[in-house]
C-alpha cells in the first residue's frame, strides 16, 4: 500500500539537470530515492543513516529518538569500520540533553557542529521566529561539559540535526567522527534536506502506523462487533477475549449489572482475575459458601465464585475519585494500581493476581450504567541498555559522562500504562459492548418474553392437548359410562321387571299360598275325614276338627301324644297292632303309602270305630319328616254295605224263591213224571204260573223302586182333582176289599193337586191294598183327605197329625186308616224300607213283594211330600201322605 | 227201603213242588213244615232220614234251626241239606263251614235234588 504522502516542497525536490549534474544533487537524489523506497520507518532510518554516513564519510551516523519520558534511544545507526562503538539500542538519560538545548532544537531548528579539538561549536539556526532563514554557521566555544561528553564518547567531531515532527522534537540525526572533521555548509544543507525527508517519512510512517493501528482497532472492533452482533446469542466471552487480547491485557472481565431487582448479575471473565477476599477477614470456604448463598443463580461464564469487585461497596466510589480518561467520564485508565487511590482490599486482590493496570470502561446506554468492562495488565519488566552507568553521586549529571560502556538496566514490576489508542479502542469497544448488552438485555427480555410466550404457548398447547386428551378421555369415559349406565339401566329395568314379575309371582304365589293355605285350612276344617300329622317318632303334630271330633279328644290332648298308644290302633277283629306291624309306622319308616280298611281306632271313651285310612309320608327333600294320616269313620259305610249285602241277599232270595217253585214244577212236568197224574200236573202248572206272576210283579216293583228312587221315572205332573184321585184308587181296590170282606170308606174332598195322577193313585192303591190285606174281615178301611191351607188350619184340626219333617202349608194330607192287626213299634221306621215286611210269609201270601211301601215313599218324595205311619199292634194303622199344594209354576 | 224226608220251608209252593218231586221220582215219604219251629218238632217226632232246610224263614232262620238240631241229640244225626236262595259267595263260605250234608242253591233242579239226596243216603 502506498501511503498517501504529503506533497514535497518544490525547494526540496532535487531534479537532476540535464548537462552538468551537481554531485550533491545526484547524491541527494539517490539518497532520497533510497529513503523513499520503503514505508517502514526503521528501514528508512537505517537507509538514512547509512546514506548520510556514506555521504559524510564519518565514523558513525545515528538517529537518536526521544521517548515521551524524555530519555533518548539510538534507534538507527551506521558505523564505519568499527571506528566508534555501536550505540544502537542504547538509552541515554534525559539529563544528557538539557531542556534548553531541546528547546533550541525544536524552536530554532538549531543544528550544531562540534569540533572537540578546536573546542568550538558551529551553530546554524534554521528558524528564528519571524526572522528569515539564515543558514550560516556561527562558531562559538563549545561548552566544556559537552566537549568532555563527546570526548568520553571518543568523538572528535559531531554534527547534530534535529528531526521535528509536527512541532515536536522527535529525534536527532547525529554524525560522529573519531577524528576532527569539518562540516561544510553544503554538507549541512544536504543533511538538513535528508533530515527533512526523514521528518516527512516519520510523518508518513506515523500516518501509516496510525492507519495501521486504526485498521487493527477497526479489525478488532469488527471482530468484537461480529461476536456481539452477528449471532443471535452474542459471544460475550469470546468478545471479551478479543478485547483483552487487543488491549494486550492478561485478563479482563465483563460485569453486567442486574437490570431488574432480584436478577443476578452476569459475569464473564478471561485470563487473570482478582480474588476479592472480603475485608480479608473470612476464609475462602466461608466466602464461597456466602457467595453461593447470595448468588444462587449464576450465569454462564461465571468462573469466580467469589464476591465481584464490581459489587464492592467502594468500587464506584473509587472510580469517581480516579481521574476519568474520557470526556464522558466513562473510562478510567489506571496505569499503576500502586499509585491509585483504590481501597486496599481491592488493590490487594488485583495485585495478588499480578494485575498492575486496569482499564475500566463503564458501559452506559442512555446514561444507564449497564456493565463494567475491565481489562487488566500485569506488571512488566523493563530492560534498558543505557549508554553508560549513571553516576550515583552525580544524580543531576552535572559532570560530563566519563564512560559510555553499555549498561544493562533491568526494572522489574513496572506498570504497563494504557495508551490513548488503548483508551480509544476500549471506548469504541465499550460502546459496542454497551449497545450489544443493551440489545442483549432487550433480546433476553424479548427471549424471556418469547420463552414465556413460548412457554405459555407450549403450556397452552400442552394444556389444550391435555384438555383435548382429557376431553377425549372424558368423552370416552362419558361414552363408556353412558353405555355402562345404559347397560345398568337395561339390567336394572330387566331386574326391576324380573323383580316385579317375581314380586307379582310371589304375591300371586303368596295369594295362592294364602288361598291354598286358607283352602287347606278350609279343606282340613271342612274335610269330613279325620286328618292328623305325625312326626318321625309317631307323635301327633296336628289334627283337623274332624279327627278331633271322631276321636273325642281336644286338640291339645292330641298334639304331642303318641298316636299308636292313644288311638290303640287295632286290627278289624279288635287285636291291637304291635307298633312294628302298624302300617302307619311302615310309612314313617319306609316312606310307603299305606292304605288300610276296617282297622279300628279307639276314642277317648274307649269305644272303637272302624276306619279306612291312608298314611302318606311327608317328604322334605326326599327325607321323611313325618306322615299324614287321613282316616274316615266307616261305621255308616259298613252298615250301608251290610244293608246292601242284605238287600242283595233279599232280592236274590225273593227272586230265587218263586223261581224255585217254577223250576221244580216245570222240571217235573218236563221230565214227564206227571203224565199219569193230570191233577197234579194241573196243580204244578198253577203253582208255576202263580210264581211266574209273582216274579213279574217282583221284577216290576224292583225296577220301579230303583227307577223312581234314582229319578229315572219322571213324574208326569198335571193339575189333578183330589176327589177323582181318591175315587179312582178306591175303585181299583174295591174288588179286593169285597173279596176280603172289608168295607171301604172314601170321603173325597174337592181340591186341586199338582201331581202325577197315576203315581198318586198307585200310592193310594198300595196303601189301601195293604190296609185291606192286613185287616180282618168285616172291618172298615177309610180313605180321607184334608187340605191344610195355613197354620190356622193345623190349629183348627188338632186331631190331624203334623208331618214328621217340616212342611209348610198349604199341603194336602191323605189318611188311610184300617182296623187291622197293626204294626209292631219297632217296625214303624223300617216298613218303608225294601223287603221289610212285618211278616214276609204273610205278605207273600198276600201277593206282596215287600217293595210297595218303598215305592210309595219314593213317589211321595218325588212330589216333595212325606209319608209316615201311626199304628198300635192289634189296634189298626193310619198311613199319612202329605203333599204340597203349591203352584205348578213355583214348583218349576 | 222207604226214606222219609222232612222239608222245612216257609214258601208253600216250594214245599208242594219239592214234596211231589221226591215222592214221584223216588217214592220217598215226604213230610213238610212251614216254619223252623214246626220243622224242629216234626224232626224230633218223625225222625226223618234227611232234612231239607230253608234258610230264610220268618220265625227262625235256617241256621239257627240247624244249631238247634245239632244241639239236640235226638236229631243231630240226621243229615241236613240246606236249601238257600242266598247265592252270595260269602254266604256259601259261611254255610260250608257248618256241618251240613249239602248246600243246595235255589232254584234247584228237582231231579238233581233227588239225586243229591240219594248220594247222601249212599254215603
Amino acid at each position: 500500500m502506498q501511503p498517501n504522502l504529503p506533497p514535497q516542497s518544490s525547494s526540496l525536490v532535487v531534479q537532476p539537470s540535464s548537462g552538468q549534474l551537481d554531485p550533491f544533487a545526484l547524491l541527494l537524489h539517490r539518497m532520497i530515492n533510497r529513503i523513499r523506497q520503503s514505508l517502514e520507518l526503521p528501514e528508512i532510518l537505517s537507509t538514512t543513516v547509512a546514506e548520510i554516513r556514506a555521504f559524510l564519510k564519518t565514523d558513525r551516523v545515528k538517529i537518536y529518538y526521544f521517548h515521551p519520558d524524555g530519555t533518548g534511544e539510538v534507534i538507527a545507526e551506521a558505523i564505519h569500520d568499527r571506528r566508534l562503538p555501536s550505540l544502537l539500542g542504547h538509552f541515554f538519560p534525559v539529563e544528557d540533553i538539557p531542556q534548553e538545548v531541546r528547546e533550541q532544537f525544536l524552536h530554532l531548528r538549531q543544528r550544531s557542529i562540534v569540533d572537540v579539538k578546536a573546542r568550538q561549536v558551529g551553530v546554524s539556526l534554521l528558524e528564528n521566529g519571524d526572522a528569515e532563514i539564515k543558514e550560516e554557521i556561527h562558531f562559538r566555544p563549545v561548552d566544556s561539559c559537552h566537549a568532555e561528553y563527546l570526548s568520553a564518547m571518543g568523538v572528535c567531531s559531531s554534527l547534530v540535526v534535529p528531526i521535528v515532527d509536527k512541532q515536536h522534537l522527535w529525534g536527532l540525526l547525529v554524525s560522529h567522527h573519531g577524528s576532527p572533521r569539518q562540516i561544510t555548509e553544503r554538507e549541512l544543507q544536504v543533511v538538513q534536506i535528508i533530515a527533512d525527508q526523514v521528518s516527512i517519512a516519520i510523518a508518513q510512517s506515523n500516518l501509516l502506523n496510525q492507519a495501521r493501528i486504526q485498521a487493527a482497532q477497526e479489525a478488532t472492533i469488527n471482530r468484537v462487533t461480529a461476536l456481539l452482533h452477528y449471532t443471535p446469542e452474542m459471544q460475550l466471552e469470546e468478545a471479551l477475549k478479543q478485547t483483552v487480547t487487543a488491549l494486550k491485557g492478561v485478563g479482563g472481565r465483563l460485569y453486567i449489572a442486574p437490570q431488574l431487582p432480584h436478577q443476578p448479575p452476569q459475569f464473564f471473565t478471561y485470563g487473570n482475575q482478582p480474588l476479592l477476599l472480603e475485608m480479608g477477614q473470612h476464609g475462602q470456604a466461608e466466602m464461597a459458601e456466602r457467595w453461593e448463598k447470595d448468588n444462587p443463580k449464576r450465569e454462564v461464564g461465571q468462573q469466580n465464585i467469589f464476591p465481584l469487585i464490581e459489587q464492592h461497596l467502594h468500587w464506584q466510589t473509587w472510580l469517581d475519585m480516579e481521574e476519568p480518561s474520557s470526556q464522558y467520564n466513562t473510562i478510567w485508565a489506571i496505569a499503576d494500581l500502586c499509585e491509585a487511590v483504590m481501597p486496599s482490599d481491592l488493590a490487594m486482590a488485583f495485585l495478588e493476581a499480578q494485575i498492575r493496570s486496569l482499564l475500566v470502561v463503564q458501559l452506559q446506554y442512555r446514561r444507564q450504567v449497564l456493565a463494567y468492562l475491565t481489562v487488566f495488565r500485569q506488571e512488566i519488566d523493563v530492560e534498558r541498555i543505557w549508554a553508560g552507568q549513571p553516576d550515583r553521586e552525580d544524580r543531576r549529571q552535572c559532570r560530563p559522562r566519563q564512560s559510555f560502556e553499555a549498561w544493562r538496566e533491568l526494572k522489574r514490576g513496572q506498570a504497563h500504562p494504557w495508551s490513548a489508542a488503548d483508551i480509544d479502542l476500549a471506548e469504541a469497544l465499550g460502546n459496542h459492548f454497551a449497545v450489544a448488552i443493551h440489545q442483549r438485555s432487550l433480546y433476553q427480555q424479548v427471549c424471556a418474553l418469547n420463552a414465556d410466550l413460548e412457554q405459555d404457548v407450549q403450556k397452552r398447547k400442552q394444556a389444550e392437548r391435555k384438555i383435548s386428551a382429557l376431553n377425549a378421555k372424558l368423552e370416552q369415559r362419558v361414552l363408556e359410562r353412558t353405555m355402562e349406565l345404559q347397560k345398568i339401566n337395561e339390567e336394572l329395568l330387566r331386574q326391576i321387571a324380573e323383580r316385579e314379575r317375581a314380586l307379582l309371582e310371589r304375591q300371586q304365589a303368596e295369594a295362592s299360598l294364602e288361598r291354598l293355605s286358607y283352602q287347606n285350612e278350609l279343606i282340613l276344617r271342612s274335610a269330613g275325614e279325620g286328618i292328623y300329622g305325625l312326626d318321625t317318632q309317631g307323635k301327633i303334630t296336628f289334627a283337623n276338627p274332624a279327627a278331633v271330633r271322631m276321636l273325642g279328644y281336644q286338640v291339645d290332648e292330641l298334639i304331642g301324644a303318641w298316636m299308636h298308644t292313644l288311638l290303640n290302633h287295632s286290627y278289624p277283629d279288635g287285636t291291637p297292632y304291635l307298633m312294628t306291624e302298624s302300617p302307619i309306622y311302615a310309612t314313617l319308616l319306609y316312606g310307603t303309602v299305606q292304605h288300610s280298611s276296617n282297622d279300628l281306632f279307639h276314642r277317648k271313651d274307649g269305644s272303637s270305630f272302624p276306619v279306612d285310612y291312608v298314611s302318606s309320608p311327608i317328604l322334605e327333600q326326599e327325607k321323611i319328616v313325618g306322615a299324614v294320616v287321613m282316616f274316615k269313620d266307616i261305621t255308616v259305610r259298613q252298615h250301608i254295605e251290610q244293608i246292601k249285602d242284605e238287600f242283595i241277599s233279599i232280592v236274590s232270595h225273593e227272586l230265587r224263591t218263586p223261581l224255585t217253585s217254577i223250576r221244580s214244577t216245570l222240571g217235573l212236568l218236563a221230565g214227564g213224571w206227571l203224565k199219569s197224574h193230570p191233577e197234579k200236573s194241573q196243580r204244578m202248572l198253577e203253582i208255576a204260573f202263580s210264581n211266574t206272576n209273582r216274579l213279574v210283579r217282583l221284577i216290576s216293583d224292583i225296577l220301579d223302586v230303583e227307577r223312581i228312587k234314582f229319578g229315572k221315572v219322571t213324574m208326569e205332573k198335571t193339575i189333578c182333582n183330589v176327589a177323582d184321585l181318591m175315587l179312582q184308587s178306591a175303585e181299583i181296590v174295591q174288588a179286593m176289599a169285597e173279596k176280603a170282606e172289608i168295607s171301604l170308606s172314601v170321603m173325597p174332598i174337592s181340591a186341586d193337586l199338582w201331581a202325577d195322577s197315576d203315581r198318586i193313585i198307585q200310592t193310594l192303591t198300595n196303601l189301601l191294598s195293604n190296609a185291606i190285606k192286613f185287616s180282618l174281615p168285616g172291618t172298615t178301611v177309610q180313605l180321607t183327605a184334608h187340605a191344610i191351607q195355613d197354620v190356622e188350619d193345623i190349629k183348627n184340626h188338632p186331631h190331624l197329625p203334623v208331618p214328621p219333617f217340616p212342611l209348610p202349608p198349604p199341603y194336602l194330607l191323605f189318611q188311610v186308616q184300617d182296623q187291622g192287626i197293626g204294626i209292631p213299634s219297632d217296625k214303624l221306621e223300617t216298613i218303608f224300607d225294601r223287603f221289610q215286611q212285618v211278616d214276609a210269609s204273610n205278605s207273600r201270601s198276600q201277593g206282596g213283594t215287600g217293595l210297595g211301601l218303598t215305592i210309595c215313599r219314593n213317589i211321595v218324595q218325588q212330589h216333595g211330600g212325606q209319608i209316615w205311619v201311626k199304628s198300635k199292634l192289634g189296634a189298626g194303622s193310619q198311613f199319612y201322605v202329605a203333599l204340597p199344594l203349591s203352584e205348578p209354576s213355583e214348583e218349576g | 227201603m222207604t226214606r222219609c224226608i222232612l222239608i222245612i220251608d216257609d214258601d208253600p209252593d216250594i214245599r208242594e213242588a219239592t214234596q211231589l218231586c221226591l215222592e214221584i221220582t223216588r217214592g220217598w215219604e215226604v213230610i213238610t213244615a212251614g216254619s223252623s219251629n214246626e220243622g224242629l218238632k216234626k224232626a224230633i217226632s218223625e225222625q226223618p232220614d234227611a232234612i231239607l232246610l230253608d234258610v230264610m224263614m220268618p220265625d227262625m232262620d235256617g241256621l239257627t234251626a240247624f244249631e238247634h238240631m245239632q244241639a239236640n241229640p235226638e236229631i243231630s244225626h240226621i243229615p241236613v241239606i240246606l236249601l238257600t236262595a242266598m247265592a252270595q259267595p260269602a254266604d256259601r263260605r259261611r254255610y260250608t263251614q257248618l256241618d251240613f250234608a249239602a248246600v243246595i242253591t235255589k232254584p234247584y233242579d228237582p231231579l238233581a235234588l233227588a239225586d243229591q239226596i240219594d248220594s247222601i243216603f249212599k254215603e
